[in-house]
């Protein structure tokens, strides 16, 4: 519910923030009076229609998951893409609306406005949310399954970083020495499992014993409860590692290290 | 006499088979391998069975469906690892509180002994302490037990080291021992200082002049510790047959090894080699090879090799 209610407040203050951009590329291009050759009431008009359909745009990049680092340079990008959208999107309905084209300035000033107040935007927000769904109780409570090098790194950037995913509990196939990692209780071995998926964990990181993938997927579907692998359980080091498609068949992919550019085509 | 079986352990390297069971109470080629021991005890023996809270119910319904009146479940009252008495420990307080005052047969409930316990008693002598040794034939192997060192190869036991680092000898303690009351009161001095060390009570003994003699035997001997031990236990009682048991199906299915289809299981056109299946599960066009599926498992159109699968597996 607390998540709910963050993420549609995240997307209402989104569509605010948007149309806001707009009015103030309007006013630092047309003016701070009002202008009658070029109408206020008419372009704001068009921004608040075109508003919700920037916003699905911006939706389906995924901008908004619970995974997505806002300060990314992917995140960056999605956000200039959606920009780039909702200021065509802007053109065209105003031109259906009214026949008309205007100032190419004000659609760059809009542009670049949106995209920058949005994304400073989603920075700050995302910092609020973080804080918000990692107040105790947490919200997206996060038991780690393997104690690793890797996953001690994890706990760490998840905790320093203020991840929504709050590490709550670790266990290890093999049992571990440590009482806890960066604060978070080392409760045992696998045999704890449903003692501690019971107690509410929305996410299982599984970070080494391969061999138990199986058992606890097949206990993560049963409690509902999303799986994660740290891909290095697998082998995969690299740090360049995909979910890819082949024939509708998914396949992890990890390429040779080849041209930047060729990521596009390969 | 009386019998006193441990069967507290929680058996973390044998999960998920052991997540909602205790390990003595796992199917081997389709009967619990707790009652292997018990069923050989002799009738007038009275058995203790030392287990926790957890499996209580588990242990009594089972004890309850046994055609003996003399098999008793001693619950621990404990949840967790970390609360445990420890296998000693818990003997020795079943010895103080129940004020056992006779000869005991004390066995780890996760063993299956191929040897008969009357040929054991029968070898035993009066005031001392018996134990049952097998040649494990593997050094490396020895340094996961309780090594049993004799004089000139007879059955005088001279020397017992728990886990040696450096093992002198293949023979190992396989957790069927005869106490003798004399020694009761060692037992219980013993379990105040080392409570989870029960293969440390036969040193203590031999450190206070007590004679312990052995028992050797050829027969199969499994200490069920690990997946791979489970498999080898079964493949050796199954004996590269098919169980089927009650209201299982099969068809369509070629079947190599051993295998064992549980109660109410269904399995069709697939390929099993060494493959235990547990009650109610369904597989159908599965390759599966040395795997050992938990009840209520229903998988289809996967190959699977070395797996255990938790109770109520769904895939895809």
């Amino acid at each position: 519910m607390r998540y709910k209610g963050l993420l549609l407040l995240w997307l209402l203050t989104d569509l605010a923030v948007f149309i806001g951009s707009y009015a103030a590329a309007y006013f630092l291009r047309v003016g701070w009076i009002l202008s009658t050759d070029f109408p206020f009431k008419p372009y704001i008009t068009v921004v608040a229609i075109t508003a919700p359909l920037w916003l699905i745009v911006l939706i389906t990049t995924r901008t908004f998951a619970l995974t997505r680092s806002q300060s990314s340079v992917r995140n960056l990008a999605y956000i200039i893409y959606s920009s780039l959208v909702g200021t065509a999107l802007f053109a065209l309905g105003y031109y259906f609306l009214y026949g008309l084209f205007f100032s190419r300035m004000l659609l760059l000033y809009s542009l670049v406005i949106s995209t920058v107040v949005i994304w400073i935007w989603h920075l700050l927000y995302s910092m609020f949310q973080r804080k918000m769904l990692r107040a105790n109780p947490p919200v997206f409570p996060t038991l780690i399954v393997g104690v690793t090098r890797e996953s001690r790194a994890l706990i760490t950037k998840l905790n320093k970083g203020s991840n929504p995913l709050k590490p709550v509990a670790i266990l290890d196939g093999k049992g571990c020495k440590d009482a806890e990692i960066d604060g978070v209780p080392v409760r045992g071995k696998l045999n704890k499992l449903e003692d501690v998926l019971s107690e509410g964990v929305t996410h299982l990181i599984q970070c080494s014993d391969l061999e138990q993938s199986l058992n606890l997927l097949s206990a993560c579907r049963q409690n509902k409860i999303t799986y994660m692998l740290l891909p290095s359980v697998l082998g995969i080091v690299e740090r360049d590692e995909k979910v890819e498609s082949l024939e509708g068949q998914p396949v992890t992919m990890v390429g040779p290290k080849e041209n930047a550019l060729m990521w596009f085509f390969k | 006499m009386h019998a006193f079986i441990l069967a507290g352990g929680f058996a973390t390297r044998l999960w998920p088979l052991t997540e909602k069971r205790a390990k003595p109470l796992l199917p081997l080629a389709g009967i619990p391998l707790i009652e292997y021991l018990v069923r050989d005890i002799p009738e007038d023996v009275p058995v203790t069975i030392s287990t926790n809270a957890n499996f209580k119910e588990a242990f009594e319904d089972w004890a309850n469906s046994l055609n003996r009146s003399n098999v008793e479940i001693l619950i621990e009252d404990v949840k967790s690892d970390d609360q445990k008495l420890g296998a000693l420990g818990a003997t020795a307080q079943w010895i103080s509180e129940a004020k056992i005052n006779d000869d005991v047969l004390l066995l780890t409930g996760d063993n299956y002994c191929g040897f008969s316990f009357d040929a054991f008693l029968a070898a035993a002598s009066p005031d001392t302490t018996l134990i049952a040794v097998h040649d494990i034939k593997d050094l490396e192997l020895a340094k996961a037990f309780g090594t049993v060192l004799t004089k000139d190869n007879s059955s005088h036991v001279v020397g017992f080291e728990e886990k040696p680092k450096e093992p002198k000898t293949t023979l190992v303690n396989t957790g069927c021992s005869l106490l003798p009351k004399s020694v009761l009161p060692i037992v219980i001095d013993h379990a105040k200082e080392h409570p989870d060390n029960v293969g440390g009570v036969f040193e203590e003994l031999l450190n206070r002049g007590k004679p312990i003699e052995c028992f050797s035997f050829t027969e199969a001997w499994f200490d069920i510790g690990s997946f791979d031990a489970y498999i080898e236990a079964t493949k050796e009682l199954v004996g590269g047959r098919v169980i089927e048991e009650e209201g299982s199906s099969i068809e369509k299915t070629e079947c190599n090894g051993s295998v064992v289809i549980g109660e109410r299981s269904s399995v069709s056109d697939s390929e099993l080699t060494d493959v235990v299946i547990f009650e109610d599960c369904v597989i159908e066009d599965c390759v599966l090879s040395n795997c050992v599926l938990d009840k209520g498992c229903k998988i289809r159109g996967i190959d699977l090799s070395g797996k255990m699968l938790r109770e109520g597996t769904i895939l895809p």
